[in-house]
């Protein structure tokens, strides 16, 4: 066990910059989550921890010791890959044992920590088989045996569910989790599934472009978002987005305004426009208007196409203007409204509907730099964050 | 095909009429069947194939049986018996060959194999420029065993030849590569293997460059250091890259006779070269001992056999095959 800091850690290639300024301080025993879309930067700054890549400046500790030159096998490190990388030609038992029996540990040892270890994953009886006679579920927990039995002070875990079908996947999230609670060991974990992400980690660190978006706990990131890309990142579906243009006491977005409170938004009058971020389900129909907690003025709107997802049902909203006669062509421009309401609200397609939006849920965006302007526009009624907001978000 | 049918409604049923029909219909079905529709494609490579490959050893084999010799009476299959085999084994120069040819054998493609695996491994680790490389290796398994054979032959010339005068910078030398019955044999090889040990390199680099690159990470985590990496981890992994590479070279050293001929332009190569192949041809083709060149035939087959069928059924058995 043992704290992993990362100082302006970076990593270029010949001509591209994978990781940037990179600045992490995990506690002891966290289960963090580096998540971020394809070739973000996550993996790159994993193999920088694992060893697998030296970076290109900046330092890394594990512990107190410094580690940033150090091979993989001095930095009581072990990984899981995304391929499970079982080796074929091994059987279960000589997998596991692999890095013991390099390190010349003595039989008795080696054989009571297999034993632990298989425990541990629930392989118990299965140490002569050879990989291709396992299922992907029974590799994966290879693969995590061969890293605990090292007892690694940091398990580094580079997408390890990534090839598993989807019910197993949700089953191994649950062990990873137990895992994670018996063996109380930091893990540093890659994922580009956000729902991997907001289930399993104590801090979630969204990475875009090589850089470092936000780090903190899962609610915090879902409900405020430091950016406009960790907004749209975070939540599936994704939060709406909407342009508006300020005006004194209301914000002019395309079809209809929003009012705010001048007092809880500060400066907000001195800024000419704004990107209103939403998510799906602080929309609500004017009949459930009383389920927001500061609803805003009614808009008008024709559903356009439905989703049924069984407990709830995915809204495509188009303005009104642009309904019914003129068709496809300026909706494909506009990007519609998604709300989500309950499975059993009656709603067809093609219905001008009236909804209000959720004014204590509205995120502001600058519009250059997509920065964070504001959580809730209403004075009182701000955002309630998840618990253990305040410990840690990031500053830059 | 409808055999099992035709028992159970042959003799025993009753009502010819009936019986008559069903043939009849039988018969139309089995025209039709595809066994028979789909014969034009396979039957005549079959035919060949057969006859040609199985039917001449089996017709080789006959021969070794009888006493036939020279071209004024056909063999006679009357008389068949063991004693070529007897006399083969017997013979000196039977032993002295089939010692070269297992030698030849043996060397030949071990060394191949494990030269091949280490430039294998030398360019798959970090040589950038692949293709280059792999066609300047793969170079000399395109030219035929007629070209390599005759500039070998003039690097090993005694006075003038490559090898001696680049020994000779070292003080090395002159050696009679080809003159002295100790050296030529191990001569030989060296060339053969120049020849295939790039062919046998790429067949280990396409192996290679099939085996992930998380393998290697993952061994590198559990502190496996590259020589250990490759010994423990990546090698046992190119079993099927290496059962074909060794068959193909087995097959090569097998026919090193069509080598041996370009370099030296008769049947009689020099003492210590001597080979199963060669003696086999001077008795056949020099001699007219038809009968007793057969026997050696079959010799040269069981022990080609011999040394590549353990190793499939070893191959079989790990189910790399």
């Amino acid at each position: 066990m043992a704290r992993v800091k990362l100082d302006d850690v970076s990593k270029s290639y010949e001509d591209v910059v994978a990781v940037n300024n990179m600045n992490l301080d995990l506690a002891d025993g966290e289960f963090i989550t580096l998540v971020g879309p394809s070739g973000c930067g996550k993996s790159t700054t994993l193999e920088t921890v694992a060893g697998l890549t030296k970076p290109t400046s900046g330092t890394i500790h594990i512990g107190e010791k410094e580690v940033t030159n150090l091979p993989p096998k001095d930095r009581g490190i072990a990984m899981v890959f995304q391929n499970i990388a079982l080796f074929p030609h091994m059987d279960v038992y000589d997998n596991i044992s692999f890095g013991l029996r390099l390190r010349d540990f003595p039989k008795d040892e080696i054989d009571e920590r297999v034993e632990e270890a298989a425990e541990v994953v629930e392989l118990e009886g299965m140490l002569d088989r050879m990989p291709d006679e396992l299922s992907g579920g029974q590799r994966q927990r290879v693969a995590i045996a061969r890293s605990i039995v090292r007892d690694p002070d940091v398990f580094l875990m580079d997408e390890p569910l990534a090839n598993l079908d989807a019910k197993l996947r949700v089953n191994m999230r649950t062990e990873l989790q137990r895992l994670h609670k018996q063996l109380e060991t930091t893990i540093i974990y890659v994922t580009h599934n956000q729902a991997e992400a907001m289930t399993m980690s104590d801090r979630i660190a969204v990475i875009n472009g090589g850089e470092l978006q936000q780090i903190a706990p899962p609610l915090t990131c879902y409900n405020k978002p430091s950016n406009r890309f960790v907004a749209g990142f975070i939540g599936s579906p994704s939060m709406n987005f909407t342009p508006a243009t300020v005006r004194e006491g209301d914000l002019q977005a395309d079809g209809y305004s929003l009012s705010y409170d001048t007092a809880a938004v500060e400066g907000l009058a001195s800024r000419e426009a704004v990107e209103i971020g939403i998510r799906p389900e602080d929309i609500y129909l004017v009949e459930n208007e009383s389920e927001a907690a500061e609803p805003s003025t009614r808009v008008e709107v024709v559903t356009d196409v439905l989703e049924p997802m069984g407990d709830e049902i995915f809204v495509y909203l188009k303005p009104v203007e642009a309904g019914a006669e003129d068709g496809m062509g300026s909706v494909e421009e506009r990007e519609g409204l998604l709300m989500s309401v309950d499975p059993a609200t009656d709603i067809t397609e093609d219905q001008t509907v009236e909804i209000v939006f959720d004014r204590a849920r509205l995120h502001l965006f600058d519009m250059e730099n997509g920065n964070a302007i504001s959580h809730g526009v209403i004075q009182g009624a701000m955002m309630d964050t998840g618990p253990g907001e305040d410990e840690a978000q990031a500053d830059d | 095909m409808a055999g099992s049918q035709d028992t159970v409604a042959g003799p025993g049923a009753s009502g010819g009429h009936a019986t008559g029909t069903d043939r009849r219909e039988r018969l139309r079905r089995f025209w039709k069947s595809d066994f028979v529709r789909s014969s034009p494609f396979w039957l005549i490579p079959f035919l060949l194939m057969g006859l040609a490959v199985y039917g001449g050893i089996i017709w080789n084999f006959l021969i070794s049986l009888t006493d036939y010799e020279g071209f004024l009476q056909p063999p006679d299959y009357s008389n068949l018996d063991f004693e070529m085999y007897a006399q083969a084994l017997a013979d000196p120069a039977v032993f002295s060959t089939g010692r070269n040819t297992f030698v030849l054998l043996v060397a030949f493609t071990t060394i191949t194999l494990i030269l091949g695996i280490f430039l294998a491994i030398l360019i798959d680790s970090d040589i950038r420029q692949k293709n280059t490389v792999q066609t300047i290796y793969l170079l000399p398994f395109a030219l035929s065993f007629v070209v390599t054979a005759q500039f070998w032959l003039w690097m090993y010339n005694f006075q003038n030849g490559l090898v001696n005068t680049v020994l000779g910078l070292f003080g090395l030398g002159p050696y009679n590569w080809i003159g002295n019955p100790e050296l030529v044999l191990g001569a030989i090889i060296f060339a053969l293997i120049w020849q295939f040990s790039g062919y046998c390199m790429v067949v280990f680099l396409a192996g290679l460059q099939s085996i992930p690159n998380d393998q290697f990470e993952a061994a590198k985590v559990d502190g496996a250091s590259i020589i250990k990496t490759y010994w423990r981890v990546i090698i046992p992994q190119l079993k099927s890259a290496s059962v074909s590479a060794a068959v193909v070279l087995m097959i090569f050293a097998l026919k090193i006779f069509t080598f041996l001929y370009a370099m030296f332009g008769t049947y009689r190569p020099p003492k210590g070269t001597d080979v199963l192949a060669t003696l086999m041809v001077r008795e056949a083709f020099n001699l007219q001992n038809w009968a007793y060149a057969a026997a050696i035939a079959t010799i040269l087959l069981a022990m080609g056999l011999a040394v590549v069928a353990p190793y499939l059924y070893y191959q079989y058995r790990a189910r790399a095959l």
